[in-house]
């Protein structure tokens, strides 16, 4: 990944213009004057006379004005440059400083005059911060810098210290046993079981025993060196336990470890395949179909997917009771919830991976054909290095997602416990909530590790093939064979989902879905009562989510990948936190954070909006960093060279050539929210309703009916603004590029 | 980047919402259609507005703690008894006596000591659907459900994450004492396609065929069968266990007075036969004028335990019948 610094030219003379800053401390000071600083309870858009800063009059307050009017005075002071940035560091922190003191002494909820306030003297400060050269980059970068990382300070790490503090905080004292009671008992996991006749540990350890010599085997068949065999001997005798303890251990730890090592390769695979034949396939329906059979799972919410599953697969199932006459259970359990999962998490890699093939240069491959090489080759040397991040990205994210998973476990997962459903559970079916956070933890844990093997398998490679000319050639057809299979594979897919969608239609005119199929249109005229004011709600709430999730998802690629700054790792690791956490532990983390003090914000669409940001921006990062790892830092090279400033180079070069990704995170940030259950269950509240958490109320009362009709209205009405928002990605896009050429 | 920062703040502030004072929140946990049917009922006899969300009573528990610092909502409506009871003594809820009290069925007050207000009260009983027992008889009693003919056809809430579960639990302790209980329960095990996360959902896997008997709340029971699922509820013989389902206001409630207004009306008669009219919910009212709907499983045709409301409602007590079921039943392969 790249890691260019542009530097701005004007950090480096001695303009005696007036700073930038002027704007922001003005705007500061007017919100502190004109806008009530507190506010006296839940409600933001009151005006209490009372709760106006002079109104309320305390020293710490006059700070703020003194650093906001200091900072106007000294922007338009004429002074060189990068004193005059430290004199304005110095009062933007001030005033911010003491506010914020402020509000912390008194844990009075801030009003919409502090808000306009702070965000001015952060400006301020930002736009300081590269005027006096302490940040590599002009105002907008440094500005960024600044408020992309207070949020993830504020959204995501702060909520999260909070929740983490009470895994090992018991009767606020520091604890451990806790921590230590979950990951012993046998509802995490346990080894040898007594009432078994088989002897768990002995085959485990077989297990390692057995792959650590294969792996050393290989080694020692490729000739490596005594002590990179004996580390593989060890790795894979650990890799070995790893695979026994899943397959002979019970309880939450090996359930969700088995699932993921189903899941993420089978959706990788899957996503994969499809996005080579959506790319590349010479049979043209394919490719026009893929989109919507592909993206079909994600829109559709969870539980409806796996009741579907049920009605299709279950013990009285209609393929397996009606078709082949079998009575069985088996769907309960991992291999239920990992056919749910792979149907429900191949899209987000498909759509990953579709980017990564999209922006291949077609000239590469043709390059390589015409240098003799034949279409094994060019996949092998050409394609699968430069494909390579995109499936990282791809497994990764799978993982993530599975490892996360709510919706299907729930529904699909029988007894078997798993790692998130028991954060759910414990904290609601328990009453508690170290438990629930020393599950987050672990989970946590698992992730992280998880991150890192990808950044180790990734390495330090560069991975460029956009030089600034928009790709021209024509695609390498993939070798006939490998498209008949795969084509093969799409097609059962294809007949198995519509089998799936076709009966959650039926069951949403069916009397009594599974039991009475006469048709009636009851259970629309229910949802038509009950769930249509909530769907608009939601479908408001999710659009307004998207649009930041996105801005902000691009921002932080941006900064992340082009810039080396000082907390860049901070920002990222912010990131992959907000979207590794479990949604239930983030949603009760946002309880704890944001319902007391300065930070009230709990039963409003605030926090609701807030937690979808902020759960959904980091897929838009991924998107975005794998968009801009595959185009040339000197693109924006040549840009700064000829005095464009980084925000407009941002808007001009990058934008234009990320559309299609950024798009792409847009929508799924749009669809993320809309279908999003585990993060936002606990901060819904009267009037703040949103349409999956009633759909899981109406799932749990059997109303499956009216379930399946607001599952129906759901997935017609995301596909409906899927195709219309990516009809018109791709007439802009194509505009874009005919511009630039 | 100025003007995008105050573009969002100002489209958050837009959106943030508010709360209007002639407004009662409600945290509502029995069956959905009963919440959607109280809204209307409520504002057309007193005039003051309610909103709801229908969350578990575990949920509203967990929810209540969360928020104790600065509560969202102003009373809780229906869900077991025992969460209500752990609210009333850590202080989260308040007793609030309600002008009918005396009209509440005493024996309900009193096998919960009044700590919390009865609002209905709901028995452990078999749901069974008898085309999929594939010839094998009713089971009868508890000690039938061992059977081997019922192998792979029992499902039942699993006791680690479901009250009802629980109340199973102790329920054959109760009867049968606590070494017996979790033989009957390895038994039972035994025959277990799948312990489920919600309470409720034994009942839905046996009207749909998926299972053949539901051991849960005989008021869920009799409820799918009005939805049409070919299901038949009863109690087994040797007795069977029972929840008081409670309502309570909130400790510190931002729409106390409004509460209060709303505690009064879902105690008349004529607020709590909603429940069976128009709620699908099939449980015993709490008032005894409250005409009781035809379908609700009559009490006194039901051979119902001494249930021991406080041992059995203390988390510690809990705690140690879920260990010994997580150690000594969970394990056990089948």
């Amino acid at each position: 990944m790249s890691t260019n610094t542009t530097s701005h030219p004007s950090s480096t003379g001695m303009g005696l213009r007036y700073s930038g800053a002027w704007l922001p401390a003005a705007i500061a000071a007017a919100g502190f004057l004109a806008l009530p600083f507190g506010r006296p309870g839940r409600p933001f858009l009151t005006i209490d006379p009372d709760l106006y800063a002079w109104a309320i009059g305390h020293p710490l307050l006059w700070f703020v004005l003194v650093g906001a009017l200091a900072a106007l005075v000294i922007s338009l002071l004429k002074l060189p440059t990068a004193p005059r940035g430290d004199l304005l560091i110095g009062a933007g922190t001030v005033g911010l400083g003491a506010g914020v003191l402020w509000f912390l002494l008194t844990a009075t909820p801030f009003g919409m005059g502090a808000l306009v306030a702070f965000a001015g003297l952060a400006l301020v400060i930002g736009h300081a911060l590269s005027e006096s050269g302490r940040v590599q980059g002009d105002a907008f970068i440094a500005t960024s810098i600044l408020v992309v990382s207070l949020f993830v300070l504020l959204f995501i790490i702060y909520p999260l210290f909070m929740v983490m503090r009470s895994a090992v905080v018991v009767d606020g004292a520091f604890d451990l046993s806790q921590f230590r009671r979950t990951i012993t008992h046998p509802l995490f996991f346990f080894l040898e079981n007594p009432r078994s006749q088989i002897d768990e540990v002995g085959l485990t350890m077989r297990w390692g025993v057995v792959v650590g010599l294969v792996s050393a085997a290989w080694a020692l068949f490729r000739r490596r060196s005594l002590p990179l065999v004996l580390a593989r001997l060890v790795l894979g005798g650990i890799v070995g336990l790893v695979i026994g303890a899943m397959m002979y251990g019970r309880g939450a730890l090996p359930t969700s470890l088995l699932t993921v090592a189903i899941v993420a390769p089978a959706c990788t695979l899957l996503g994969l395949a499809f996005a080579l034949l959506g790319q590349r396939s010479s049979f043209r329906p394919v490719r026009r179909s893929l989109d919507v059979i592909s993206v079909l799972p994600i829109i559709t919410p969870p539980f409806i997917l796996a009741f579907a599953m049920i009605f299709l697969l279950g013990r009285r199932g209609i393929i397996t009771h009606g078709l082949f006459d079998l009575s069985v259970n088996w769907i309960y359990g991992i291999p239920g919830v990992a056919i749910a999962q792979i149907l429900a998490f191949t899209p987000i890699a498909y759509l990953l991976l579709r980017g990564s093939i999209a922006s291949l240069n077609p000239a590469l491959e043709e390059a390589a054909q015409t240098l003799g090489a034949g279409p094994w080759t060019t996949l092998k040397t050409i394609t699968w290095p430069l494909v390579r991040p995109g499936l990282a990205a791809a497994f990764l994210l799978s993982m993530i997602e599975s490892l996360a998973d709510f919706g299907n476990p729930i529904i699909l997962g029988g007894d078997r416990n798993f790692l998130a459903t028991e954060v759910y559970l414990s904290l609601t079916g328990r009453y508690n909530p170290n438990e629930a956070a020393s599950y987050g933890v672990v989970l946590l844990a698992l992730v992280l590790l998880a991150f890192f093997v990808q950044r180790w398998w990734l390495g330090g490679g560069s991975f460029v093939t956009v030089t600034g000319k928009p790709s021209s050639g024509a695609l390498a057809p993939i070798p006939r064979a490998v498209e008949v299979a795969l084509t093969a594979v799409l097609l059962v897919w294809t007949v198995f989902v519509a089998a799936l969608y076709a009966s959650i239609v039926v069951g949403s005119f069916a009397q009594l879905w599974g039991v009475n199929y006469t048709f009636t249109i009851r259970h629309y005229q229910d949802f038509m009562r009950a769930g249509w004011p909530v769907f608009l709600y939601t479908a408001r709430v999710a659009a307004i989510s998207a649009v930041p999730a996105m801005l902000l998802g691009f921002l932080v690629a941006y900064l992340v990948s082009r810039h080396r700054f000082w907390g860049r790792r901070f920002v990222e690791f912010g990131s992959l936190l907000s979207f590794a956490t479990p949604g239930t532990v983030m949603g009760v983390a946002y309880i704890f954070a944001f319902n007391t003090g300065p930070w009230l914000l709990t039963a409003s669409a605030t926090i609701i909006i807030l937690a979808l940001v902020f759960r959904n921006m980091p897929v838009a990062i991924r998107a975005a960093v794998a968009g801009l790892a595959q185009i040339d830092p000197s693109l924006e090279e040549a840009s700064t060279m000829l005095r464009a400033r980084s925000f407009t180079t941002l808007r001009r070069v990058l934008f234009p050539l990320l559309v299609n990704t950024l798009v792409t995170g847009l929508i799924f940030a749009f669809v993320s929210a809309m279908t999003a259950v585990s993060q936002v269950i606990f901060l819904v509240s009267p009037g703040n309703q949103l349409a999956t958490v009633l759909l899981l109320g109406w799932v749990e009362q059997g109303q499956l009916g009216r379930a399946a009709a607001m599952g129906t209205i759901l997935i017609v009405s995301m596909l409906l603004t899927i195709l219309v928002v990516l009809a018109l990605a791709q007439r802009i896009s194509a505009r874009v590029v005919r511009v630039e050429s | 980047m100025a003007r995008i920062l105050l573009v969002l703040v100002a489209a958050l502030a837009l959106v943030a919402g508010s709360a209007s004072a002639q407004r009662v929140n409600l945290l509502c946990s029995p069956d959905l259609a009963w919440c959607e049917a109280l809204g209307p009922a409520f504002t057309e006899a007193t005039g003051y507005d309610l909103e709801f969300i229908r969350v578990s009573s575990q949920d509203a528990l967990a929810r209540i703690r969360a928020e104790a610092a600065n509560p969202v909502f102003d009373a809780w409506f229906g869900g077991t008894g025992d969460p209500h009871l752990i609210a009333m003594r850590e202080g989260i809820a308040e007793m609030y006596i309600p002008t009918v009290w005396d009209d509440i069925i005493p024996e309900l007050k009193a096998v919960i000591n009044e700590e919390y207000i009865p609002l209905y009260a709901g028995a452990i009983g078999f749901v069974v659907n008898e085309e999929a027992l594939g010839g094998a008889p009713l089971p009868r009693t508890w000690r039938d459900l061992t059977d081997p003919v019922y192998r792979g056809l029992i499902a039942m809430p699993d006791p680690t994450s479901s009250g009802t579960a629980y109340t199973t639990l102790a329920t054959l302790i109760q009867i049968f004492g606590e070494d017996e209980a979790f033989e009957i329960l390895e038994g039972i095990h035994m025959n277990i396609a799948q312990y489920t996360s919600s309470g409720a959902a034994p009942g839905q896997l046996a009207g749909r065929g998926e299972v053949a008997i539901a051991v849960q709340f005989m008021h869920d029971g009799v409820k799918f069968a009005a939805q049409g699922f070919p299901l038949t509820t009863y109690a087994p013989e040797e007795g069977v266990g029972y929840e008081i389902g409670g309502i309570s206001l909130i400790a510190n409630a931002p729409n106390r007075e409004a509460a209060i207004a709303f505690i009064e009306w879902a105690l008349t008669p004529e607020a709590q036969a909603i429940a069976g009219e128009l709620g699908d919910s099939y449980q015993i009212q709490s008032n005894m004028n409250t005409e009781q709907h035809p379908l609700a499983p009559n009490f006194d045709e039901i051979n119902l335990i001494e249930y021991d409301f406080d041992r059995w409602g203390d988390p510690e007590v809990r705690d140690q019948v879920l260990t010994r079921w997580l150690n000594d039943i969970f394990p056990i392969p089948r």
